[in-house]
Formats: C-alpha cells, sequence, structure tokens
C-alpha cells in the first residue's frame, strides 16, 4: 500500500530518491539534542492552544460591564479584552485549560530555548559552519521573548498593565527618539487605546509567521549540515553516527511531542497560572503587589530594580534611568549573543569546520566566560523578587536591594574563576564525573601527577581518550 | 558502514516485551473516553487537565518504550560530505552571475538610477508609519490641571479639606478630566509638627498634593508608610519622602515627584490653583528641567 | 587544667544561649505593677489590667512614657485599642520595631473590659469600635475597593508585601524593613478596625476615603480572598509570576528533562 501511495507522489513530484535519502537520514541521539525539539514541540502546542483562545479573545478596549458567572467581578466596569479573558476562564468549556496550557507553554518554551542555547554554547556547536544557524537561533529567541510579553499583556488586567506602563516609560528613556518610540508604538501618551489591538494582531499573527519561517529555515540548515555530535566510539568529523530517521528516530521524535503535550496540559489542567481574575482590571492609577514580569523579563526587572538612579542630564537634554536597565543591557546582551560565534573565531583564531562538539571542561576559558555570564544573569534575575525576599525574611527592601548591588559585582567573576579552575582539575585529572575530579588537581594543576599537565590548545580534543 | 536493519535490541524477548505498551494505550483510551465525558457533564478544570495529560501521556510512553524495546538503535552511520563546494563549482557560479549582469555593466547610469528610485520608495514606504501614533508635541509636558479645577476621588465627587484625616491619603483627579491618567494626584493631609513641603501658597492646612506617576517607570506610586510619610512604589521600591518635598531617598527614582499646588475654593473644596510646574512622570530625552 | 577549662566554657555558653532562645512560653508580665493591689476591693476590671500590663509603657494617664506612645491622641480610641488586642500586636514586653500580630493574650471579655476602660478613661479622638454588618456587603464592590485602596500594599491576593521606612532623619542610608501583613488571621472586626484607624505604619481610611457601605463590601471581598475560587487548580502560593516561573522551570521542563534523558543516549553510549 505505501507502494502504491509513495509511487503516486512520486509520478508527480518525482520524491521517491529524496524520500529514501530522507528516510534513512542518521541524527545523534545524545539526549542533549532534544532540548530545541522540547522547545520545537512546546511551541506547536502554543499554537494549537493559540488558536482555540483567538475564538474567545476579544482584542479592545471598550468599555464593558461583566455579567459572567465570577462573582467578584459581576457588575464591574471593564475593556473587553479582560472581560472575554475572564469569560473565557469561567464560562467557556476547557477555555481555561486552553489559556493556562498556553501560558505554561510559553513558559516552558522559553525555558527549554535558554537550556538548548546553553547546550549549544557550552559545546561550541555555534562554530563554523553553523553561524548562521546560530543568529537564526537568537532571532528566534529573540521573538519568543517578545511574543512572550505581549501574549501575557493582552488581558488588560492591573498586572500586565503595569509591565506595559513600564516598556512604554522604556521606549520613552531611548535617546533622541525616545518619545516618537513610544508614541508611535502605543499609538499616543500612556495608555492609549491602540496598545491592545495592535499587540493583538502581532501576537497572533507577525511574531508566529515569523518564527515558523525561522523555525523552517533552522531545521533546513541543519537538515543540510546534518547534526553535530559528541566526541564517542566512531565518531569522527567526516561521519554523524545516531539512528535513522525512520522508524526509530521519528517514533521517539514523535513520543516526545505527546509527552510535551501530556506535560503542559496536564499543567494547564492541575496549577493554576495567571489568575487575571484576582488582579483585576487595569486602571491606570493601581498598581498590584508584587509586580513582577513573567519570568523570562526577569534580568531586565532586576536591573531596574537594583541599578542606582543614575540619570545623566547635559546640554539640556537627558538619558533617564529606565533607558540602562530597559534599554541597554537588552541591547548589549542580545548584541553579544549574535556576535559571539564571529567574536570566539577571531580570539581564538580558529576558522575549521567543526562537527564534533566540545566537552565544557576542553574549552575552560569558554565555559569559565559562559558561567560568568549566566552568573551575571542569574543574580539579575533573583534580584527581580526583593520585595518578596524582604517580605519573607523580615529584612529591609533596601538592605536586600544593596546586597545584590555588591554580589552583580562580585559573584560573576568568582563563578567564573571557580570555574575556570574546575574545568582545569577535569582536564588534568582526565576524571569523567565531577565527584571524581581530585581537590589537589583543581588547586595545584600543573603539579598533578596523573598525566602530563594539558596545555590548552585550540584543536579538538582526541575522542579515544575521552569516551567512558 | 550500516548496521542490519530491523535489529531487536536485547534483554526483550517474550510476550511481557508488549505488556507495558498496551497498557499505557488502554490508558489513554481510558482517559480520553473519560475527558470527552467530563467535557459532556459541563466540564472541568482539573480533570480535563488531568485526564488530557494521561491520555496523551499515555501515547507518549508507548511510542517511547515501543522505539526502546523494538526498533533499531543508534548505530547507524552516514557519512558528511564535504560542505564547501569544489573551487570549479565556485568559479561557475561566478562566471554564470556575471554574464547575466553583462548588459547591466556598460550602463551604469540606468543602475545608479534604478538604485535611486529604489531607495526614495523605500523612504516613501516607511512614511505610513508615521500613522501609527500621534506628535508627541507638548503632551508630555502638560497634564490635565488649570487652575481652579477642583479635584475629584475616582468616583467623582469632589473633596473637603475637613474631610481629609491626618495620614489619610486619596487619589485625586482633574474634575473636567476624571479619566485622565497622566493627571492622576496623591492627596494627603501629613501630621501636625511634620514639615510641610512646598511654598507655603501650594498647600493647606498640612494638606499637600503630589503627581502619583513614579519618576522612574511611571507606575503609580501608591503605597504610603504613615510613620515617617513616605510613598513607596511597588515596581521597583523607588522612595519618597513627603516632608523633603517627595525626594527619593532610596531606589531608582533619580528625581522627587512632582508637587501640584492646591488650595480651597469658596465653597471649601479643594482645587488646583495650576499645573504641576515641571513634566510628570519618567524622564524623556528633551524633557525641560526646572 | 586549661585545656579542659574551654570545652566547659563552649558548654556553659551553648546552655545560656538555648535559654536565650528558647520559647518564651510564659504570658507577658510587665516588670513593675503600679496600680491598685488586687486585695484592695473591688476594682474596675478594665482599669485593674490596664494598670497591671499596660501602664508600665504608656503610663497611668495613658500620656505614654519613653517606651510606648501616648494612648490619647490621633487615632487612637475604641477601635485601635480594640485592634491592638484583639490581634495580640500588644501588650509586647519591650517597644517593637514594628507591631507583629501573634495569638491574642486576652480573652474576649477582657479585652472589652480594657477597652471600656480606655475609652472612658482617656476620650482620645479616635474611632470606636465599628459595628460590622457584613450581610450588607457587597462583593464586587469590595473587589473594586480592595483593588484602589488596598491591593497595592497587601497584594492582590492578600499574600503581604513589603516596604521600608528610615527612622533616622541624620542617617539617610538607615533603613529598616516594614512587613506589610497578609490576612491570615485577622477577622472583620480586626480589618474594620485597621482601616479606620490605620494602625503602624498604615494609612488612615476616614468614610471619604471608604464609606460605611465600602467597608462592609471590602470586608466581604476580604473574606472571599481567604478561600478564592481557585479554578484553575493547585494555586502556588497566589505569589504571581517569580512563582509561577519556578514552577515551570521545575515541574515543566523538569519532567521533560527526564523524558529526555530517557529517550536518549547519555554520553558516549551506543545504544
Amino acid at each position: 500500500m505505501i507502494k502504491r501511495i509513495s509511487g503516486w507522489v512520486d509520478d508527480r513530484l518525482s520524491a521517491a530518491s529524496f524520500t529514501r535519502h530522507a528516510l534513512n537520514k542518521v541524527f545523534p541521539d545524545h539526549w542533549s539534542f532534544m532540548l530545541g525539539e522540547v522547545a520545537m514541540y512546546s511551541f506547536v502546542v502554543i499554537l494549537v492552544t493559540g488558536i482555540f483562545l483567538t475564538f474567545f479573545f476579544d482584542p479592545s478596549v471598550a468599555h464593558t460591564t461583566y455579567e459572567g458567572s465570577y462573582e467578584p467581578l459581576r457588575g464591574v466596569e471593564m475593556s473587553e479584552a479582560y472581560r472575554s479573558t475572564v469569560e473565557l476562564s469561567f464560562d467557556v468549556r476547557a477555555g481555561l485549560v486552553m489559556r493556562q496550557a498556553h501560558h505554561w507553554g510559553a513558559i516552558v518554551f522559553i525555558a527549554s530555548l535558554v537550556v538548548h542555547m546553553l547546550r549549544v554554547f557550552f559545546t561550541g556547536a555555534f562554530r563554523r559552519p553553523r553561524e548562521i544557524n546560530w543568529i537564526v537561533g537568537v532571532t528566534l529567541f529573540i521573538l519568543a521573548f517578545f511574543n512572550g510579553f505581549t501574549g501575557y499583556s493582552l488581558p488588560d488586567d492591573l498586572l500586565s498593565g503595569t509591565g506595559l506602563r513600564i516598556a512604554y516609560s522604556i521606549a520613552l528613556s531611548v535617546p533622541v527618539i525616545g518619545s516618537w518610540l513610544a508614541f508611535l508604538v502605543f499609538g499616543g501618551e500612556f495608555p492609549a487605546h491602540e496598545i491592545i489591538p495592535r499587540l493583538f494582531v502581532t501576537h497572533v499573527m507577525i511574531v508566529p509567521g515569523l518564527i515558523i519561517g525561522l523555525l523552517t529555515v533552522h531545521l533546513a540548515i541543519i537538515w543540510r549540515q546534518k547534526h553535530t555530535d559528541f566526541p564517542g566510539p566512531g565518531r569522527r568529523e567526516t561521519n554523524v553516527v545516531g539512528s535513522r530517521l525512520w522508524p526509530t528516530y521519528a517514533f521517539n521524535s514523535i513520543g516526545l511531542f505527546f509527552a510535551v503535550f501530556a506535560v503542559l496540559i496536564a499543567m494547564g489542567g492541575l496549577l493554576q497560572v495567571n489568575p487575571v481574575w484576582l488582579y483585576g482590571p487595569f486602571h491606570p492609577d493601581q498598581v498590584p503587589s508584587p509586580a513582577q514580569p513573567d519570568w523570562w523579563l526577569g534580568w531586565t526587572e532586576g536591573a531596574l530594580r537594583i541599578i542606582p538612579s543614575w540619570e545623566i542630564r547635559a546640554f539640556g537634554y537627558e538619558i533617564p534611568n529606565p533607558f540602562f536597565a530597559g534599554a541597554l543591557l537588552p541591547g548589549i546582551t542580545f548584541g553579544f549573543l549574535y556576535l559571539w560565534p564571529f567574536l570566539e573565531a577571531r580570539v581564538t583564531r580558529d576558522r575549521e569546520p567543526h562537527h564534533i562538539l566540545d566537552r565544557a571542561r576542553d574549552r575552560p576559558v569558554r565555559t569559565a566566560l559562559g558561567m560568568t555570564t549566566l552568573t551575571f544573569y542569574v543574580v539579575l534575575q533573583v534580584a527581580a523578587s526583593n520585595d518578596l525576599m524582604a517580605n519573607k525574611l523580615a529584612v529591609s527592601v533596601a538592605t536586600i536591594t544593596r546586597v545584590f548591588q555588591v554580589l552583580i559585582i562580585v559573584l560573576p567573576p568568582l563563578v567564573g574563576y571557580l570555574t575556570y579552575r574546575l574545568m582545569k582539575g577535569f582536564q588534568v585529572s582526565r576524571a569523567e564525573r565531577f565527584s571524581a575530579v581530585p581537590l589537589d588537581a583543581v588547586l595545584h594543576p600543573k603539579r598533578y601527577d596523573n598525566g602530563a599537565p594539558e596545555e590548552e590548545t585550540s584543536e579538538e580534543p582526541e575522542a579515544s581518550t575521552t569516551a567512558s | 558502514m550500516k548496521a542490519k536493519e530491523g535489529m531487536m535490541r536485547p534483554g526483550h524477548e517474550g510476550p511481557a516485551r508488549d505488556t507495558p505498551i498496551l497498557v499505557a494505550l488502554g490508558v489513554a483510551i481510558v482517559a480520553a473516553v473519560a475527558v470527552t465525558v467530563v467535557y459532556a457533564l459541563g466540564g472541568q478544570p482539573q480533570l480535563e487537565g488531568a485526564l488530557l495529560g494521561l491520555a496523551l501521556g499515555g501515547v507518549a510512553v508507548a511510542l517511547i518504550v515501543f522505539a526502546r524495546r523494538m526498533l533499531p538503535g543508534g548505530h547507524f552511520v552516514q557519512v558528511r560530505e564535504d560542505l564547501p563546494g569544489t573551487a570549479d563549482e565556485r568559479a561557475s557560479v561566478a562566471s554564470a552571475f556575471s554574464t547575466g549582469a553583462e548588459p547591466m555593466e556598460r550602463r551604469s547610469l540606468i543602475v545608479k538610477m534604478f538604485g535611486l528610485a529604489v531607495g526614495a520608495l523605500g523612504l516613501a514606504a516607511l512614511f505610513p508609519v508615521r500613522s501609527l501614533g500621534t506628535r508627541p508635541g507638548s503632551s508630555l509636558r502638560h497634564t490635565d490641571w488649570k487652575p481652579g479645577t477642583r479635584v475629584v476621588t475616582k468616583n467623582g465627587q469632589p473633596v473637603r479639606v475637613e474631610e481629609l484625616d491626618v495620614n489619610t491619603i486619596l487619589t485625586v483627579f482633574p474634575e473636567d478630566h476624571p479619566d485622565s491618567a497622566d493627571s492622576q494626584t496623591i492627596l494627603l493631609r501629613l501630621p501636625p509638627g511634620v514639615r510641610v513641603p512646598g511654598p507655603g501658597d501650594w498647600t493647606v492646612e498640612g494638606v499637600v498634593a503630589f503627581s502619583k506617576i513614579c519618576t522612574h517607570a511611571g507606575c503609580p506610586v501608591s503605597l504610603y508608610q504613615a510613620e515617617t510619610q513616605e510613598l513607596f512604589c511597588p515596581c521597583h521600591q523607588s522612595t519618597f519622602s513627603v516632608p523633603k518635598g517627595a525626594k527619593p531617598t532610596f531606589g531608582p527614582a533619580a528625581r522627587p515627584l512632582p508637587q501640584l499646588p492646591i488650595g480651597v475654593d469658596g465653597q471649601g473644596f479643594v482645587v488646583a490653583k495650576g499645573d504641576f510646574t515641571e513634566p510628570v512622570g519618567p524622564g524623556f530625552w528633551s524633557r525641560p528641567s526646572d | 587544667m586549661r585545656r579542659s577549662l574551654a570545652p566547659l566554657l563552649l558548654m556553659l555558653a551553648t546552655v545560656a544561649g538555648c535559654t536565650y532562645f528558647r520559647e518564651e512560653a510564659e504570658p507577658y508580665r510587665p516588670p513593675v505593677y503600679y496600680g491598685p493591689s488586687e486585695a484592695a476591693g473591688s476594682v474596675d476590671p478594665g482599669q485593674h489590667l490596664y494598670m497591671r500590663d499596660c501602664a508600665y509603657c504608656h503610663g497611668n494617664d495613658g500620656k505614654g512614657t519613653s517606651q510606648g506612645p501616648d494612648l490619647t491622641v490621633e487615632t487612637n480610641g475604641g477601635a485601635l485599642t480594640d485592634f491592638v488586642l484583639r490581634t495580640g500586636r500588644m501588650p509586647v514586653a519591650a517597644p517593637p520595631q514594628q507591631m507583629e500580630p501573634g495569638p491574642p493574650v486576652y480573652n474576649d471579655r477582657e479585652i472589652a473590659d480594657i477597652v471600656a476602660y480606655v475609652t472612658s478613661q482617656f476620650r482620645a479622638p479616635g474611632p470606636a469600635v465599628p459595628n460590622v454588618d457584613l450581610s450588607k456587603g457587597e462583593l464586587a464592590v469590595g473587589q473594586q475597593v480592595y483593588q484602589e485602596h488596598c491591593a497595592a500594599c497587601h497584594s492582590t491576593t492578600g499574600i503581604g508585601g513589603a516596604m521600608l521606612i528610615h527612622p533616622d532623619e541624620d542617617e539617610p542610608r538607615k533603613t529598616r524593613g516594614i512587613v506589610i501583613p497578609d490576612f491570615g488571621r485577622s477577622g472583620p472586626l480586626a480589618v474594620a478596625e485597621a482601616v479606620r484607624t490605620g494602625p503602624g505604619s498604615m494609612p488612615v481610611f476616614g468614610t471619604r476615603a471608604i464609606s460605611d457601605h465600602e467597608l462592609e463590601s471590602l470586608l466581604v471581598y476580604m473574606g472571599y480572598l481567604k478561600d478564592p475560587a481557585d479554578e484553575g487548580g493547585a494555586p502556588i502560593g497566589r505569589i504571581g509570576p517569580v512563582v509561577e516561573g519556578a514552577v515551570g522551570w521545575l515541574v515543566g521542563l523538569g519532567l521533560l528533562l527526564l523524558v529526555i534523558r530517557w529517550i536518549g543516549t547519555k554520553a558516549g553510549e551506543v545504544e
């Protein structure tokens, strides 16, 4: 039967040889290569649940009165956007599960993107010939970020509306063009009425379209270049070892899709997320507390909280405080991300193609720099909950903020240095597990007598000696 | 260098091999039917989520266990062909391009004009972006407060000075623009003995008015700490001391909250004596300083 | 001999330390008793309690001492007295940094006696114990009042919050944290009293800010907040995006990491 169908298709598309080539294509099996798939399948779940939501959500700020089944809001005036969200949550069957699965999906989507990006970074998979795919990937990351923010701002509730106000102020703070930028994006002075419908179109059509397009490019490049792999038995720069697309890889991948869907929909029903009915509708003169954005913006929020009250004023113009944390920091962050493969290639003078991955220990400098940077963002992330910590620990929020101001300077280089020493310890002791690295190897790598002291080179590690 | 097709993984022989797969699929079927029943009976989010999770999870487990037990493993090898093309291929690309471009080579004026036309059109195409919003103009520098405007609370009622107890704080708006977001103002009565900020004719019997919009990132400064009369913004913890003129005493805000001059009209209601004397809220490039 | 002294001293220090940090189990007793003796015949029970437990800090005449504030001014009166006693904020052994709620020391009868004594004796200008009738309150009105006046400090879901105080004008960098309480143990009467008298750091909400009907509605809504409709499932603390992000990473990504570890190979493995 398969023969008949494939014959029919081949007759028209001449696809037989491509199909055979595709079915036999080999993909390496390491578990960490599936992080990107987890992200992709989370995105699919987001799309599916999102389509359901678009049938019920009303992206309008027109005033209305709630008359649905959630008693504490009955008779309260609100926007159509907020009303339709509450109605979807309480009066549409399966509405709340879909909405919460959509939100959990976004949380897990961006989390898996971060872990996937870290994997690619620490294993050097961005090196030639994969620089283009790294750039596509960073762009996908930015788009996901952005769509997450626009998504949770759609219901026009008190918490997300406050976030929009802060975004507006950040736009305002951009030098020279700030006020124009803010007024153009929002459609006027805050709270302009055009913003919710615009967010809707961006969130539902423009950005998902871009993500789907770039994701296709991302996968096509992987297909063309073949996936990288860790050093191991039988692995060479000139081959790829793993499972065939059909049947093993396909079954595994589709199974993973069902697993992702299962986890997200179960969370969507069992764990409450973003209970907008408790926050209430947005009013520009009211604010909720605690007021944090969704987790992926935690680093910018933390920066906004711990950066001292610097404002630059000169010749009648000013650069206000939110610019540094809200615009400059993300600009530098994403700028560095984009440039990294080229920076590293220049510094290491390594422009050879690489299909075998590094293990983190083989590149102590890159690993240490990566850990320094990661620590920096993690400290900012935790700093965003300074008021929660103040409440729980009964300590002044000023004290906590000052602690983080110190940590942000001290902790990243400290972690970087310790990482570097640990990686060197791995190298000279040739241990496989973290717990097997002798302390002596970390403290005195040159004097360590089990094997000659390693010099750090920019070549690949020997595959056979590091296999388990 | 390909291994044998259909090679089963060792250790899973006999009918016990299939049981987990069948159980998982059975659970999935039962759960899927159950969720349709739950839905038909009116729906319940926790049951819907749990049952759908079980149904999808059952299929997931079945697929993965099937793959692990019965499908050939990951020992297949494929050769990576050299990605970069040969020098010949690259040369032929270059020559194909330059042959096609030959007619354009001797007509540089045409090429340049094409370039200018596309550039001009591109610039023109940017202009609809301007339709997205209004000109900032001077809207950031003014609010809707005017001399003599009564202050009203959210419900539209004006405020008498006597109605404010010590340490009472109200959010007020201009009477003629009660929805004006940038005009939101804090009205509060300081305790006796506490220094009253601002010029004497800007306050009434210890009642003062300040813009509610935080000068950091624009959140409403809604928390009031009555013991030392400090206003606190929950977004990034900027703290403003009212007796010191709402000067920031902690946090990322760099400028005090602008003070609204208030007085009392003939009927005893609190009125504004004019607009704020500086722009409210967060800073911007061309913000005039006082 | 010298070497064996150190462990002995350490042991003594440990015992002393444990004694110091031992949970205070006995009821409050001030160091000195200023009032009429119990054996002196019939004494107003409220006066007896006030003199026994409060006068040391607040003075025999309620005008305050270095240990405690003047009870005859500002919003003091029946409502505030009832509030601090009912929520266990008073009495305390020493002036606190910030009044903390706890189990009340007195029963209802004793509280009523002290309130009666204080109001009749000191005639403070603050409001009397309010009469709350929850049957007239409207839930939706309460939601709007809560969101407008309370949510910014006490959080939209009632879990409380934090702000800070600069206690010393001459030391601008010195701050003290203020814990904004949650409503866990506060009944409607205590909340009504707090709203009208603004204890501690709280502002005062008179009838102009929150009318009596709005106050009753607010109390109905706060009763709802103690057990809100968690339609979406486990509320995971009702704290907001911070906890949701943590749960998303730990539960969502955590489970999926386990799944891909199961599906895929580990380092150097070949299947």
